[in-house]
């Protein structure tokens, strides 16, 4: 299984003729203007597309506009051109069908860990055991048991993260909007925690759009792989992962094809020129 | 028999210190206090008229506490207090939020609050008796703006640096915009109007005794200044002392109530 990694230089639209997207980004741009300041251009102009099902990862280096894409994706932040679609209609606000998690978790603090979980629930019309015994389901698929009574003070990093995407599975979103999820957390909760949302993800098949800075993650997680330019972002290349699934960290790091396309993604990232 | 541990030993008199710490040498700083207090007078190093020893204020305390009148005073002066209190509590903390979420209110309420800032409010009881009398109303009225910057000030900070990512949180689990303002950002902003309530709690007891001083119609403050008048220093002494002790039993109570209530509270209040 060496043959990892194809480089499209074709647009995501043309390489996905033929299926319906979960999400596309049509030419979307980002500048933030600020009175009395020169405006700030945070992206020139982005295409991407994620099929239902599909572990789509944005990759690109810090401060490049990468999250600022996702946030235009969850509905946050408005895009100054180009939309962003979802099952075809294009996104105006934030809503429970595209889950977020963020990097720094986002837990309400004055809430217990069952009381972050069940937050989204209300709005479903279920009443108060069926949300609790919903939410300690979502917590034991993120393998966090016996800690639904205690707040986010009380909790190790990788606990608030398990939390915060138990958080948000509980509501059924249909996409996930991952913003460098695993970034604050150390190498080996990181490590576990890719294993586990790679399972998660086989088993609820939902979408996913990830962002991340690191090139061992992306490949690891994901179908394909966009590679984002430095500020102001356009996409300079599309990845295809072709590892076979279930992946295995040691034996993807011991492909012979793994430090090539490790190589050529990092050169894509270091090349400042084009 | 079974010998000691050593390192229990060790552990006993390490606990036994710290306990000397915590609670010995605090009480030790007021038994000095109060032994100079008793003895001044004595040796007749200050005027035993003008300044009782402590044994007599101490005495002088529980016949204060037992007389009707005062009680009754108590009784009024509390009313006024919570009164004002409340209504600063139901003005302030909704407009301190409003302000952090709208530009337009910010702006039109900025410059009113810079400006009233530094000003005495204890300077504007008499304008308040010349616009309300000598009623309820200037009293319940001085003890709102005593309270109302402290308030309005904490709750606009508290809200004005919630997270961003705690609000979109709730905006991508459902909550609609002005959800947020309730199930987001006032419990956000929580820790910090707590804060402003207990500075709050502090100068309010002082605006509300001044003016009861200077009004003298009624309240523990015109109590105070009746024995004043009639040179009844112990009494004088004795009611500035219990003022003194509910102000300070107050902010205590207050702090423990809202660690005891609020166990997700990180810091210091």
């Amino acid at each position: 299984m060496a043959e990892v990694g194809q480089t499209h230089t074709t647009t995501a639209s043309a390489s996905l003729a033929g299926r319906v997207p979960k999400l596309q980004a049509e030419d979307v741009g980002k500048v933030f203007t600020r009175r009395g300041r020169d405006p700030v251009p945070a992206l020139r102009s982005v295409d991407l597309a994620a099929r239902p099902g599909e572990f789509v990862s944005i990759l690109g280096p810090s401060g490049c506009g990468k999250s600022t894409f996702l946030y235009i994706a969850a509905g946050f932040v408005a895009a100054s051109h180009g939309v962003v679609r979802y099952d075809g209609v294009p996104v105006r606000r934030p809503g429970p069908e595209r889950g977020v998690v963020f990097q720094e978790f986002a837990l309400f603090p004055w809430k217990t860990v069952l009381g972050n979980v069940t937050y989204g629930l209300a709005r479903l019309g279920l009443g108060r055991a069926d949300r609790a015994d919903r939410a300690r389901h979502y917590l034991e698929m993120v393998n966090l048991g016996g800690v639904e009574k205690l707040y986010p003070k009380e909790l190790s990093g990788g606990m608030k993260q398990r939390v915060a995407l138990a958080r948000t599975l509980a509501t059924d979103p249909d996409v996930l909007l991952m913003d460098e999820p695993f970034g604050a957390l150390d190498a080996q909760t990181r490590a576990v925690l890719q294993v586990e949302l790679t399972g998660i993800w086989q088993r609820t098949r939902k979408t996913v759009l990830f962002v991340t800075h690191s090139v061992e993650e992306a490949i690891y997680l994901s179908d394909r792989i966009y590679v984002f330019s430095p500020r102001p972002a356009r996409v300079r290349a599309v990845i295809d992962v072709e590892l076979d699934r279930p992946r295995d960290r040691e034996r993807m790091l011991a492909d012979p094809g793994y430090p090539l396309l490790h190589r050529r993604i990092w050169d894509l990232l270091r090349d400042d020129t084009s | 028999m079974t010998r000691p541990d050593r390192s229990a030993i060790r552990a006993a008199i390490r606990a036994v210190a710290a306990l000397a710490a915590g609670v010995a040498a605090p009480a030790a700083g007021v038994a000095a206090l109060l032994l100079a207090w008793e003895l001044a007078p004595r040796l007749g190093l200050v005027r035993a008229a003008s300044v009782p020893p402590f044994s007599r204020v101490f005495a002088e305390a529980g016949t204060v506490l037992a007389d009707p009148a005062f009680r009754a005073e108590v009784g009024g002066s509390a009313l006024r207090w919570a009164l004002g209190f409340a209504a600063a509590l139901g003005i302030g903390v909704p407009l301190g939020l409003v302000m952090a979420r709208s530009r337009f209110v910010r702006h039109a309420v900025e410059p009113v609050l810079t400006m009233s800032y530094p000003v005495p409010k204890v300077a504007l009881i008499l304008i308040l008796v010349l616009l309300f009398g000598i009623g309820t109303l200037a009293r319940v009225i001085i003890v709102v703006l005593a309270c109302l910057i402290p308030i309005v000030i904490s709750s606009f900070h508290g809200a004005d640096a919630v997270e961003p990512r705690l609000i979109w949180s709730a905006r991508g689990l459902g909550t609609s915009r002005l959800g947020t303002l309730f199930r987001v950002v006032l419990p956000a902003a929580l820790p910090s109007v707590l804060s402003g309530v207990r500075l709050a709690i502090g100068v309010s007891i002082f605006a509300l005794m001044a003016a009861e001083l200077m009004i003298r119609q009624s309240g523990v403050g015109a109590y105070l200044f009746t024995y004043y008048d009639l040179g009844d220093s112990p009494r004088v002494w004795a009611t500035a002392a219990l003022i003194a002790t509910a102000g300070f039993l107050l902010d205590a109570a207050y702090v423990r109530g809202v660690k005891f209530g609020l166990r997700w509270l990180a810091g210091e209040i």
